[in-house]
């Protein structure tokens, strides 16, 4: 009986879902295989390029994915409740995000059987410890933030009480958190400088990472707004979306101040027009995710317009994507003539990943209360609203 | 490649197989670790050293094994051993390989398909010898002893080898010499009667290498030498047409064309001679023939020698005056490959009479001690006498050749022509004549004309592949080889570990062979380790001390050096009777070499620090990156001929023709191409090696020295197109 | 400020290009030593190529491996602490703890780490100075204890540095005027002299201050920010809190019930920031 429903259940799901779940389990069978295999069978990866797209796909969806820190900022500790709704969805698509990444880094461990082992052999200076633990304790904040929505229709619906009577300390621990692995992904590159070229090489890039992370955060919510609003048909009062697109071209201001700043103190500026491919990349990088949304967002008419935001949201994600990629990837200093290209494992595995990704989040969207409006709407006060509006 | 290439656990896993040997015969096998422990070479656990020495190739370095758990996981170099230094080059430290590759016959096999096809089948040692003994036998019987050839590199067992064929019979026996310095030998003989001095680089301040690459063909105590002296100060002029490795730490590199080292020694000759920058003293007491060596190179002048040679005439005169002022601190290296062409002997007598004239015997040149000096031998009855004319020509053709060294190309050349008899079996040890012989479709043909080819090895080289019977030998680190002298100590090889498989001693397999053809009186020694008791009981030690020091210390030998040489004179002969009663000159004498006509390039061979000749290049520790052998041409010419770096060409000379990779590099003259020996093997057998590269055997074309027998591998002339 | 642990029993190399004939037999040494195919050793050769114009030409070659770094950056980048610098300044390497993230790799600005790629489960491979060996009482690694012409020999560190300078001043001409490894990513244990410049060998050139550094820098302020976020966070939180409860009591002329809950949330928040 019981499997006779969930048979019907999953007949009744449309073609896409299908067609999600071949590629998923298409993509999954190649990661079961490159876990078995070994790295050297699977990827390209070299002793020139210990890292590939993986760590860049890594860097890149973790940025997309402080769209849920910042959100939870926002609404919380800043008390913007208005921007509630979009708490849910946002929080799932982080805590998706952030299952992905670990999913590949997984992917990248030589030693997957012993993923475990920086729980218990701790190397304070390691950014990347600290990024392992950052990740590891933020997913859990977002599975708590997330569980109201998951307990709401079931019988331990009890529960969400006793949840939501922590949610506030367990948002800052989570901002805290986000704060902290967003630019010690950047801190990872700060002891690779032989390797990084001197335009991207900082060491500031602990904070352009978070300071680029906020802008992704940002776009992500503006963008998903817009996009919830197309396909869900839900959305977010609009003028909430351009009130947050106000900060952006500050945001994005206070960044490239800091990186052009950081290129003329270290005496590097004259890079910025002297190192051909890289310099390209650097300018393309710098118009796409900083300049063209400074000017997109600064023009209110635009911030009011679902297709501009959407379309300035979208710059700034593929800014950030190419300055993620830059880092970790395209301006690594080549060895002795080496190159690097994925190899077709790399990038099966990671659209397999990608479609288990949105897979779980549709399932999820399907199923869960992700966008009733369950939660009170707790105080709504003039003072929070004037607060609100002080920007424009 | 990857496939066949062991991983670090598979490393261990090999590393760690030991497989029990079975007992066959009398002989049982050693219990290397319960005897070396009982020595104290070993603690209770099996853990430790035991000394004993490389045969990655023939210098033979003295080694510290470190055994393990009965395996053994290291070679040192015996810092006791003047031939190691505490050191031992790539090739030495591989030698676990050798011992541990997986490509080991472990069996003796038998072949089952075609010859040439690789079709074997395993059979027990009784089977083997007996399937040998009946065929070797047969052929005795039906066509006289001499029917059957013989041939072995030099190594330790050789005594025994030729203990066998000797007492078999046959006259026809093949080594290396003729293929390597048969021109060297042979020189020194006719000036100083002797075939190799020692030479001693203390106090050497200039150092003339014609050809003798010792960077790269490596004998570790002399390039560990070298290189410490040239870090005092020692001025090395280098004489190859290809910038070499050793070319990069000389003082001055000469790029001569090949086969004009006479040309360029005799200039040499002239300068010290008409410049009157000689050794009188040194001439006048102890030397033969100075005034007919004077005249003869009266016109031998730098700036004749400059356009034949292509080394600018004040450089000649330089280093001649460099050589002669530093003397008698001074010393032309007589090489011992240095025998590219028919003139090579000439070569080598200039090189002999120019160490003469600077005086450095005695100082850098000295007596080399006698092999086995001292040391006792098992006592066997006299051979029988071999009436037949020897295949190879000597001395009928070769009159000057010694027995000892022959003419194996001849050899295998009279095996084609079954001239001026047919032979019909061959005997092979420890050699592998299809690729160290030039012009490998000969080789291959001889082996055709065989009935019956049994090849002693480790492997399956190129050889093996197209034996009848395959015995394996157990490899240096798990047999007892005849003790080793070097100066006034003989040093021993010992089993460091059990034999895998079935692999036995070359002492033990000519043993039984012996038996079996009816030929035990020569073989009185009950085994191995019977042998060096015998060998060490003048000198009253017992071989369990030996065998915990590594080497025994012979008796006798003074410290004084003889001024008297085994010459028909007792001087060193610069001009040399015995040479002008054979009808040849009897002084180094101006002889031009061929060119190759145009757009024909000389072919280079030479040895690679990393392998040693044919027998390595499965080793999986010697084989790493960028390792596949490629062409070495000068831009010049491969712009001329529109080629470029990494192109496919093909490479066609008179016999052969191979496809092989460009390399183009500035390290070579514009009129050579040089490919490094050791490749293009053909047995599937060696899965590390086999695929790799292209063999250079396949293309040189066989010539011989009429004097010394020396075959001439860089007379070979190819031309280059793309593939 | 650097945690640099140079002492007087650190051990060292000295490595003369003039002197290496790329024979490899350190190569092979090291890898039947440490039980590491060819294919990833520990040990590699670095050379300037055949380098010139017909017949005047030169060639050098150089081993290298780890440097053994007074304050390594490996060190610093690796997430489990595998890489440790041990007695006698080794940077050694525990096999066992290491997952495999390869961020050593690029964190070594010599590119020493080597990775087994072919393997199912790879681990890294890296020079130890052949600490093991050293451990059975022998007295040099392998790799110096064989090369035949001693182009890498072995010592207390400071005597190697004292050798090196020695050659460079007692030879005039001969080598180029820098003994690469002494200031080289903050100093190392490892020196090398060579008669041609060390980028025609290949040898990357890296600045005098260990990435280690600046990386400690900032991975030491971590906490210090984290504790600063959390508090800044819980303030605004509050700040804007109190200030809406006041409104709304303002609105409602009632304080007290909007007083106990923000007392119960402050308590929650500064816990949490602690
Ligand atoms: N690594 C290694 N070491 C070895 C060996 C080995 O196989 N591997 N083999 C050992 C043995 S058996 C021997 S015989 C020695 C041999 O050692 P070497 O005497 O050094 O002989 P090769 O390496 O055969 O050749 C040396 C050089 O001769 C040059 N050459 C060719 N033609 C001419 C010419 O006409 N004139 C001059 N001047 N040079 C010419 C070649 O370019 C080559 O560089 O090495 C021993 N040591
Ligand atoms: N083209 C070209 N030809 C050359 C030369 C060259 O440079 N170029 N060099 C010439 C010179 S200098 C020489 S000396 C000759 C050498 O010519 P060879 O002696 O014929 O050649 P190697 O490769 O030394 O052969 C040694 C054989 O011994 C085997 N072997 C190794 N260890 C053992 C063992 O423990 N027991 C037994 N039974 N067998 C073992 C190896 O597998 C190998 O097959 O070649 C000459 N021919
Ligand atoms: S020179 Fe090398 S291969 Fe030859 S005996 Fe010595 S260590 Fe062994
Ligand atoms: S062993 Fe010595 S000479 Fe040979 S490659 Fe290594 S450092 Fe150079
Ligand atoms: S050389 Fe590289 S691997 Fe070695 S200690 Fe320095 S940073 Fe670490
Ligand atoms: S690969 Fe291993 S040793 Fe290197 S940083 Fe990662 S865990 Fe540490
Ligand atoms: S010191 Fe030991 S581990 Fe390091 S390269 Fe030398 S042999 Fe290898
Ligand atoms: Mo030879």
């Amino acid at each position: 009986m019981m499997i006779k429903k969930i048979i019907d259940e999953i007949k009744s799901l449309s073609v896409g879902y299908y067609i999600l779940a071949v590629i998923a389990a298409a993509g999954m069978s190649v990661a079961a295989y490159r876990l078995y295999a070994g790295l050297g069978a699977t990827t390209n990866l070299s002793k020139a390029f210990p890292w590939g797209i993986w760590i860049s796909f890594d860097l890149s969806t973790v940025a997309f994915s402080g769209g849920a820190f910042t959100l939870a900022a926002l609404v919380y500790v800043f008390h913007l409740h208005d921007l509630h709704p979009a708490v849910r969805p946002t929080v799932l698509a982080g805590l998706i995000g952030y299952s992905s990444v670990l999913l590949i880094l997984f992917m990248d461990l030589g030693r997957w059987d012993r993923f475990y082992h920086f729980l218990i052999y701790p190397n304070l200076n390691s950014a990347l410890f600290e990024v392992s633990w950052c990740i590891m304790l933020y997913s859990t904040i977002l599975v708590y933030e997330l569980s109201p929505a998951l307990l709401e229709n079931s019988r331990w619906s009890g529960l969400i009480k006793v949840v939501e009577k922590w949610t506030i300390p367990m948002v800052i621990a989570g901002v805290t958190l986000s704060t902290l692995h967003q630019s010690s992904l950047g801190t990872l590159f700060v002891v690779m400088s032989p390797r990084v070229h001197p335009l991207w090489y900082s060491m500031l890039l602990p904070v352009f990472f978070l300071i680029s992370s906020l802008a992704a955060g940002l776009a992500m919510v503006v963008g998903g707004a817009t996009l919830s609003y197309w396909i869900f048909k839900r959305t977010l009062p609009e003028n909430i979306v351009a009130e947050l697109g106000w900060f952006i071209p500050w945001i994005l201001g206070v960044y490239l101040v800091l990186k052009l700043g950081e290129l003329e103190i270290t005496d590097e500026l004259h890079l910025l027009f002297t190192s051909g491919v890289y310099s390209a990349l650097f300018i393309t990088e710098l118009i796409i995710g900083v300049v063209i949304p400074i000017v997109l967002f600064s023009i209110k008419r635009l911030r009011h317009s679902r297709v501009a935001s959407l379309v300035g949201a979208l710059f700034v994600l593929g800014g950030v994507v190419l300055n993620r990629f830059n880092t970790s990837w395209f301006t690594i200093k080549p060895v002795a003539g080496q190159t690097y290209a994925p190899s077709w494992m790399e990038v099966a595995i990671l659209i397999g990943v990608a479609a288990t990704a949105v897979l779980a989040y549709s399932l999820i969207a399907h199923y869960f209360p992700l966008f009733e409006e369950t939660v009170r709407v707790k105080r709504q006060s003039k003072v929070r609203r004037e607060l609100a509006h002080t920007g424009d | 490649m990857s496939s066949t290439t062991i991983t670090r656990r598979e490393f261990l896993k090999i590393a760690g197989a030991s497989l029990g040997a079975l007992a066959v015969g009398q002989m049982l096998p050693i219990k290397v670790a319960e005897a070396a422990r009982r020595a104290g070479m070993l603690d209770i656990n099996g853990n430790g050293y035991i000394p004993t020495m490389c045969e990655m190739c023939v210098w033979r370095c003295g080694v510290r094994a470190k055994v393990k758990d009965g395996r053994v996981v290291k070679l040192e170099g015996n810092p006791e051993h003047p031939h190691s230094l505490g050191h031992l080059c790539a090739r030495g430290q591989s030698g676990l390989m050798n011992t541990y590759d997986p490509d080991r016959v472990l069996t003796p096999l038998i072949r089952v398909g075609q010859r040439g096809e690789g079709k074997f089948r395993e059979a027990s040692w009784e089977e083997a010898l007996d399937l040998a003994a009946s065929k070797m036998q047969e052929i005795k019987d039906k066509y006289g002893p001499e029917a059957m050839v013989f041939s072995s590199t030099h190594n330790l067992s050789q005594v025994q080898f030729e203990n066998l064929l000797n007492a078999y019979g046959s006259p026809n026996y093949g080594t290396q010499r003729s293929l390597c310095f048969n021109a060297m030998i042979v020189a020194n003989q006719m000036t100083y009667g002797l075939e190799e001095p020692f030479r001693n680089y203390d106090g050497l301040k200039y150092l003339i290498l014609t050809g003798r690459n010792l960077m790269e063909a490596i004998s570790t105590s002399e390039t560990s030498i070298l290189s410490h002296a040239i870090d005092k100060g020692l001025k090395v002029v280098y004489i190859d047409p290809r910038f070499t490795k050793t070319a990069a730490k000389a003082t001055d590199w000469c790029a001569i064309r090949p086969g004009t080292d006479l040309a360029f020694h005799l200039a040499l000759l002239n300068v010290i001679i008409s410049e009157d920058r000689y050794n009188h003293d040194f001439v006048e007491k102890y030397t033969v023939g100075f005034d007919q060596l004077a005249a003869e190179v009266e016109n031998y002048t730098p700036e004749w020698a400059a356009p034949i040679t292509d080394i600018k005439a004040d450089v000649i005169r330089r280093i001649a005056r460099e050589f002669s002022d530093a003397a008698p601190y001074a010393m032309a290296h007589n090489g011992w490959r240095t025998s590219n062409f028919e003139n090579s002997f000439q070569t080598q007598r200039a090189i002999a009479c120019l160490n003469a004239l600077v005086g450095n015997w005695g100082i850098h040149l000295l007596p080399a001690a006698a092999e086995g000096a001292g040391l006792g031998a098992p006592p066997q009855p006299p051979y029988p006498r071999a009436s037949a004319m020897r295949l190879d020509g000597v001395p009928w053709k070769y009159p000057l050749v010694p027995f000892k060294l022959g003419v194996f190309q001849e050899l295998r050349d009279a095996i084609i022509a079954e001239q001026p008899y047919k032979a019909h079996g061959w005997f092979i040890a420890r050699q592998n004549p299809v690729q160290s012989l030039p012009d490998r479709n000969k080789t291959l043909a001889a082996m055709s004309k065989m009935d019956f080819i049994a090849v002693v090895d480790i492997f399956l080289n190129d050889t093996a592949w197209f034996a009848d019977v395959v015995l394996p030998e157990a490899s240096y680190l798990e047999r007892y080889d005849p003790l080793n002298v070097v100066g006034d100590l003989a040093f021993i090889r010992q089993p460091v570990i059990q034999p895998q498989g079935e692999a036995k001693s070359a002492l033990w397999i000519y043993k039984e062979l012996g038996k079996r053809l009816g030929l035990e009186d020569y073989f009185q020694y009950i085994d191995e380790e019977d042998y060096l008791r015998q060998q060490l009981a003048p000198l009253g030690m017992t071989l369990e001390e030996v065998r915990q020091k590594g080497y025994a210390r012979l008796s006798g030998g003074s410290d004084e050096v003889e001024f008297t040489w085994n010459t028909p004179s007792g001087k060193v002969e610069l001009f040399s009777g015995t040479l002008d009663n054979a009808g040849f000159n009897a002084l180094p004498t101006w002889e031009e070499p061929p060119r190759p006509s145009a757009g024909k390039f000389y072919l280079l061979t030479g040895k690679v620090g990393r392998h040693t000749q044919f027998g390595t290049q499965n080793n999986q520790l010697l084989r790493k990156y960028q390792d596949e052998p490629r062409l070495w041409m000068n831009p010049v010419s491969a712009k001329a001929l529109g080629l470029q770096d990494n192109d496919l060409v093909k490479v066609t000379s008179a016999v052969g023709e191979v496809n092989i990779q460009l390399w183009v590099t500035q390290a070579i003259r514009s009129d050579c191409v040089y490919l490094t020996p050791g490749y293009g093997h053909l047995s599937k057998g060696l899965t590390t090696g086999y695929g790799v590269g292209a063999s250079d055997s396949v293309l040189h074309v066989t010539f011989t020295d009429p004097i010394s027998g020396s075959q001439a591998l860089t007379q070979t002339f190819v031309s280059v197109t793309a593939a | 400020m650097s945690e640099t642990t140079s002492n007087e029993n650190d051990y060292g190399f000295l490595i003369d290009a003039s002197r290496c004939i790329d024979c490899r037999a350190c190569l092979v040494a090291c890898s039947v030593q440490n039980e590491t195919p060819m294919e990833t050793t520990r040990i590699w050769i670095k050379e300037t190529g055949v380098t010139g114009q017909f017949p005047d030409l030169e060639r050098y070659s150089a081993p290298y491996h780890c440097m053994h770094c007074e304050d390594p950056s490996c060190l610093s980048a690796c997430t489990v602490g595998a890489l440790q610098k041990g007695e006698n300044g080794i940077v050694t390497y525990d096999q066992d703890r290491c997952i495999g993230c390869r961020y050593c790799m690029y964190a070594c600005p010599f590119q020493v780490p080597n990775y087994e790629w072919k393997q199912q489960l790879p681990l890294i491979v890296k020079c130890d100075m052949c600490i093991s060996r050293l451990g059975e009482g022998e007295s040099e690694p392998a790799c110096a204890a064989t090369c035949p012409t001693d182009a890498i020999i072995f010592g207390r560190k400071s005597e190697m540095l004292a050798e090196a300078h020695r050659r460079i001043e007692e030879n005039p001409g001969k080598y180029i005027d820098h003994v690469y490894g002494e200031h080289e990513n903050g100093g190392t244990a490892t020196f090398y002299v060579s008669p041609a410049p060390f980028e025609d060998l290949g040898f990357p050139s890296a600045g005098e201050m260990s990435p280690a550094y600046s990386n400690r820098l900032v991975t030491h302020g971590t906490p210090t920010v984290a504790g600063a976020v959390a508090v800044g966070l819980s303030s605004i939180y509050l700040t804007i809190k109190h200030h809406e409860e006041a409104m709304e009591a303002l609105k409602n002329g009632s304080t007290h019930e909007a007083d106990n809950a923000a007392d119960e949330e402050t308590q929650v928040a500064a816990q949490e920031a602690a």
